[in-house]
């Protein structure tokens, strides 16, 4: 069974007979290259003429005889048979050869039990199958986003809960010291504790604002302490610990959306996301064999049928749109020129709706009572709405706008997603603009601590409690939507056969914004983990109870949409606005870091000029050797050969990549190519058989 | 690797497991289920390799398949006399080709013959018509039908013959980023 070198393209078959007779199989088996996929195409009786050796069967033995007799297309009797048959021939190999099989028939059988195990430990995974099963993979995709968003929150708790919140309270009931330093005492005045009586409700009043009892706690930033215990063999820097958990908080999710993408992009990459081949593709591949239960199938069949309508009904739109006059095209673009801007109105309108909220909230922000609850919730209010108003009206601007339907989804969903990010981002520049008075640092109310320290005498702290609010918000949205719009809209369509109840229908699950929904919800949570701990952990929670809402209102309100997500580009593209969400949130924190002073009232960096600042400060107490060591990598000696050594191999990767686009290409027209050669030589083949008959005929006939 | 089952023997079970990608447990529940089928008709003990064959009209009332419009094609492809009759082994090779581990390669090669309706190795215009209504249940009218054929074919075929060889299928089928997850059957 020796294997020879092998040119790409070609196949090379060679003759191996068996002396045993297999049942159902009277042929000579025809071994080959693992490389080379397609079987021999002229024989009908596809099942019985192939099956492939190991590849590195003397060189390596790594993939050992079994794997390759499961990936064969052999009926199972055949399969067996050849298996008795290798595993007949095991004694002729040397004993180095059977030690190394048998090690990797145990490492296989033990990663499956491994794998096994782990299975049990991954969340939900029945409840994922039933949805796809039901739903489609664009629904089941919004769900393993979710699930991996929750995996993600809870990792990041577990991090924060190790790095300083645990220390934290263990200095507090320890009562470490706690630096003190001079500065204008006005500064330092902070009473976060409330005064007086407290009615009953204001507790539960503070438990949805985040102040009153709630503020001053490990939940928000100011209750944490500048401690810096130093022992002789432990020394722990609370200040420090705080600043680095933070940053490699957001380093480690940005690695997980990489590493998530990585996967999804490889999928993009390899299929070249072209629409050629876009009918075929529909008809032999878009059945999910996995779909279970008949109304789920009927919709399918929906589904297809629906999207090569839209294919058809695109190609007739491209048809209409080349043979549209000069006057009419020039019609059409201003048109959607003018829709583009007035689309840009109507997100620049809310946009300064929340501006105005958010400075109106804060300006009312010593109200008491539900009124006050309402002001502390204005800002979350002027969002969702904008939310929710002005894609519906971009919608009906689409309309007018008459792009293709595809286009159509695509603009859209980049509206959706500038609305929202932007919008939160709005409200942080509202936000900086009252703390730091409009960065006039040498303004009146800013001059002495460099931030407005009457209205904000713990910046940090209220900075935490609005993203806090939001995210809380947020939530209560969704189950408020869910009990009091689609529970009723269903019961309402089920029961009351009207036509208009017909014409509205059931709910549509509509995985996109559901999606920017999520990534909202993570981004706000990102912004505010320097200020509010504690969020990740609330996060968590209230991912997994909008999981358990969503999939309740999947199943009982939902129909499946018509018009489906492509599940494989899907995760990449939510992954790849996550990303945004990730950019802002770390602007922010950028700039909290290096450039706002930290409030002298409260939290761990109360007597520095800047967050950052306690870094150069740590450095100087580091060992000597270790500061020569990281000057020394932060050295142009050292970054820039770095800088040379990536760019070489960024240069190598590119050109790894060109080759690899030109030999796909290289190899398609080979195949092309033989084809050919192969209809040639038939006909030829059938010319000579044809000569070869008249020949016997008229020598038959002259005999 | 302790439980006392009677059903296969340990042997049969080793060589279950390596010609296919299911584990022990799964094999024996696939039995559990296969006997389902046909209680009377197929015995709990295996171990004699018993030549028993569950006919087409009732694999095609499993759940798993039965809402699937390409079911009798399936089952007619991974049969050994081509009639859709499955013996225990067609039915575990049946359900091992369509899982989640197995290789693209393996899914395309089953995917081309089921979608061949008349077995001559190509797919022709006939089948995609077939496939094509199986698909949409006739909700398509024929125009739009001969429409949708004619350019699948000039998408996917490569060497001009106007039907699509097995070569043709693979090149079309390697394109399709869903086609992992679509043609996948879970057990």
């Amino acid at each position: 069974m020796a294997s020879e070198p092998q040119s790409p393209g070609l196949r090379e078959v060679y003759d191996y007979t068996e002396g045993n007779g297999y049942p159902g199989d009277q042929q000579s088996l025809r071994l080959r290259r693992v490389s080379s996929r397609v079987s021999n195409q002229n024989h009908p009786q596809f099942d019985c003429s192939s099956t492939s050796t190991p590849e590195e069967e003397d060189e390596e033995g790594d993939s050992g005889p079994p794997r390759d007799i499961r990936a064969t297309a052999l009926p199972m009797a055949v399969k067996r048979a050849v298996r008795q048959v290798q595993q007949m021939q095991v004694p002729v190999v040397s004993r180095r050869e059977s030690w190394k099989r048998k090690n990797t028939k145990t490492l296989r059988k033990l990663k499956e039990s491994g794998r096994g195990v782990l299975s049990f430990f991954s969340l939900w995974s029945k409840t994922l199958q039933k949805i796809g099963g039901n739903f489609g993979g664009g629904v089941q995709s919004f769900f393993l986003f979710l699930r991996f968003l929750v995996v993600l929150n809870f990792v990041s708790f577990l991090l924060i809960a190790g790095f300083v919140l645990i220390p934290s309270i263990v200095f507090r009931s320890v009562e470490a010291s706690v630096v003190n330093s001079t500065g204008p005492e006005e500064c330092m005045d902070y009473e976060p504790n409330p005064q007086g009586l407290v009615l009953f409700y204001n507790y539960f009043l503070d438990l949805l604002s985040g102040t009153g009892f709630m503020e001053y706690s490990y939940l928000f930033y100011g209750y944490y302490n500048n401690t810096m215990v130093e022992d002789s063999k432990f020394s722990y820097n609370i200040p420090l610990a705080y600043l680095f958990t933070a940053v490699f908080y957001f380093i480690f999710c940005l690695i997980c959306i990489i590493a998530r993408m990585g996967t999804a992009a490889r999928v993009v990459v390899a299929t070249g996301g072209s629409t050629v081949g876009e009918y075929s593709m529909i008809v032999f591949t878009s059945w999910d064999y996995g779909c279970l239960g008949d109304g789920a199938t009927k919709l399918k069949q929906k589904n297809i049928h629906y999207r090569l309508q839209v294919d058809l009904e695109e190609e007739s739109i491209k048809k209409r749109a080349a043979a549209l006059s000069m006057a009419q095209k020039v019609v059409l673009y201003f048109l959607r020129v003018f829709m583009c801007l007035v689309s840009f109105g109507l997100i620049i309108a809310a946009f300064y709706g929340i501006f105005a909220a958010t400075e109106f909230s804060q300006l009312k922000s010593e109200q008491k009572g539900i009124l006050g609850l309402f002001f502390e919730y204005l800002p979350s209010i002027a969002i969702t709405a904008g939310n929710f108003v002005v894609p519906l009206l971009c919608d009906q601007i689409a309309l007018v706008e008459r792009y293709a339907p595809s286009t159509t989804v695509i603009v859209a969903l980049l509206r959706s997603v500038f609305l929202r990010l932007v919008s939160l981002g709005v409200l942080l520049f509202t936000l900086w603009r009252q703390i730091t008075c409009d960065g006039a640092t040498n303004s009146e109310e800013c001059k002495l601590c460099q931030y407005n320290h009457k209205v904000y005498p713990c910046w940090e702290t209220r900075v935490g409690q609005e993203m806090y609010k939001l995210t809380l918000f947020d939530l209560l949205i969704n189950i408020a939507v869910l009990v009091l719009v689609e529970f009723p809209r269903r019961m309402v369509v089920d029961n009351w056969s009207n036509k208009l109840a017909q014409w509205v229908g059931r709910q549509e699950f509509v995985v996109a914004a559901n999606v920017l929904a999520l990534v909202y919800g993570q981004t706000v949570v990102w912004t505010g983990a320097l200020f509010c701990p504690l969020l990740p952990l609330i996060n968590t929670i209230k991912f997994i109870l909008l999981f358990y809402f969503k999939k309740i209102t999947l199943f009982y309100n939902c129909r499946p949409a018509l018009k489906t997500f492509r599940s494989s580009t899907s995760t990449f593209f939510f992954l790849v606005v996550l990303l945004f969400g990730w950019g802002l949130a770390t602007v922010v924190m950028i700039y909290s870091l290096a450039q706002i002073r930290p409030s002298m009232g409260c939290g761990p960096f109360r007597f520095f000029s800047s967050m950052w600042s306690i870094v150069p400060m740590s450095f100087y107490n580091l060992s000597h050797t270790t500061q020569e060591f990281l000057f020394f990598i932060g050295s142009q000696s050292f970054s820039i050969p770095l800088f040379a050594l990536s760019c070489v191999v960024m240069c190598y990767f590119i050109a790894l990549a060109s080759v690899y686009g030109k030999s796909v290409a290289l190899l398609r027209r080979q195949l092309k190519l033989e084809g050919r050669d192969k209809q040639f030589l038939v006909k030829q083949i059938e010319s000579l058989s044809q000569r070869h008959q008249i020949l016997r005929h008229t020598a038959g006939a002259h005999n | 690797m302790g439980n006392k089952q009677t059903t296969f023997t340990d042997e049969q079970l080793e060589a279950f497991q390596d010609c296919t990608f299911f584990t022990r447990k799964e094999i024996l529940r696939l039995h559990g289920r296969y006997r389902e089928l046909a209680p009377h008709l197929v015995p709990l003990d295996y171990t004699n390799n018993p030549d028993i064959k569950v006919p087409l009209a009732l694999i095609v009332t499993m759940p798993e398949l039965k809402e699937n419009p390409f079911r009798d094609r399936i089952v007619e492809t991974f049969s050994e006399d081509g009639h859709g009759n499955l013996s225990f082994n067609d039915f575990v090779d049946m359900f091992s080709a369509l899982c989640e581990t197995s290789p693209r390669e393996l899914k395309t090669i089953y995917a081309f013959k089921i979608y061949d309706f008349n077995r001559d190795s190509f797919i022709c215009k006939d089948d995609m018509k077939r496939t094509l209504n199986k698909l949409t249940k006739g909700e398509l009218t024929p125009e739009e039908v001969t429409l949708v054929c004619d350019k699948s074919i000039e998408e996917a075929d490569l060497d001009g013959d106007s039907k699509l060889s097995f070569s043709d299928f693979e090149n079309m089928v390697s394109k399709a980023p869903d086609f992992l997850s679509n043609f996948h059957v879970r057990i």
